[in-house]
C-alpha cells in the first residue's frame, strides 16, 4: 500500500489532491426500511481480514503522511447504504461477495427474516456500510525529502 | 437480481465536496465496472481509471457513454503507466 501511494505522489501534479474513500469494519447494522420506518434488524460480525485491512491502510497513509508526502486537508464519515428487495437476495450477495469480510449469524438471520415478514408492503433490507472520505494535498519533493 | 447501492447519491455529494473536478485531470484507483467514474467523470478535462479485473473494466468500457473522456486501464496501483505529475486528482476508490 506504501508503494502505491508512493506511485500516486509521483503521478500528482504539484498541490495534487488524493481523495482516499473506502469503507471501515464496524459491525454494519442491517435495516429494514420502509417509506413510513427503519427497523433495526441486528449486525454483521466483521472477519479478521477486514480489520486488517483497514489497520494496514491507515499504517500507509499514516507513514506517507510522516514522510511530508502528503498532508490531510479534510476527513468525514458517512452512510453507504446497499438495499435488497428480500432476504434471500441479501443472503446470496452476502454470501457471494462479502464472505471474506463479514458474517451474520444464523439468529440475526432468523431475526432479519421476521423483520421483514411483519414490515411494510414497501419494505427493503439494507446494510448500512460506514463510509470514510479524506482529502489529501500533495507535498512538494524537497518537504519529502527533508 | 435487486441490488442496489447508495441510491440516496451520499457518496457522490461527498466526494463533489471533497474535490472539484471541474477541468481537471482525474485517475480513479480501483474504478471497477465504473459505477463511481460515471458520477464526476463528466467534469473532468480527462479520467484514466484503472483496475486489475478484467471482467470489471470490460463492463466498465462497453457502459462508457461516448462522449465521455475516460480510458480505462487494467494496471495495478504499483505500476500506473503515465508519466509523473500528469494528474491533478487521484481517487483510491475503495482501493487503498
Amino acid at each position: 500500500m506504501v508503494h502505491a501511494l508512493n506511485e500516486i505522489h509521483r503521478l500528482l501534479a504539484p498541490n495534487g489532491i488524493l481523495i482516499d474513500l473506502r469503507p471501515l469494519a464496524d459491525n454494519w447494522p442491517g435495516e429494514v426500511k420502509s417509506k413510513r420506518e427503519t427497523l433495526k434488524a441486528g449486525r454483521v460480525d466483521d472477519m479478521p481480514i477486514g480489520l486488517e485491512d483497514d489497520k494496514a491502510a491507515n499504517e500507509s497513509i499514516a507513514h506517507v503522511a510522516a514522510e511530508k508526502l502528503f498532508i490531510q486537508e479534510q476527513e468525514e464519515f458517512f452512510s453507504f447504504f446497499y438495499y435488497w428487495d428480500s432476504p434471500k437476495e441479501m443472503q446470496a450477495y452476502i454470501d457471494d461477495d462479502w464472505a471474506d469480510f463479514v458474517s451474520i449469524d444464523e439468529a440475526i438471520w432468523k431475526n432479519i427474516r421476521s423483520t421483514w415478514a411483519v414490515a411494510d408492503a414497501d419494505a427493503r433490507l439494507r446494510v448500512r456500510v460506514k463510509m470514510m472520505i479524506t482529502r489529501w494535498k500533495k507535498l512538494g519533493d524537497f518537504a519529502a525529502l527533508r | 437480481m435487486s441490488l442496489q447501492k447508495d441510491p440516496e447519491r451520499t457518496e457522490t455529494k461527498y466526494l463533489y465536496q471533497f474535490a472539484d473536478f471541474s477541468g481537471k485531470r482525474v485517475l480513479e484507483i480501483g474504478c471497477g465496472d465504473g459505477r463511481l467514474t460515471w458520477q464526476y467523470a463528466y467534469l473532468a478535462k480527462f479520467t484514466a481509471a484503472i483496475d486489475l479485473n478484467a471482467d470489471e473494466l470490460r463492463v466498465a468500457t462497453i457502459d462508457r457513454p461516448s462522449e465521455l473522456p475516460v480510458s480505462f486501464a487494467r494496471a495495478d496501483s504499483i505500476h500506473i503507466p503515465f508519466s509523473k505529475e500528469k494528474f491533478d486528482i487521484a481517487i483510491l476508490a475503495w482501493s487503498l
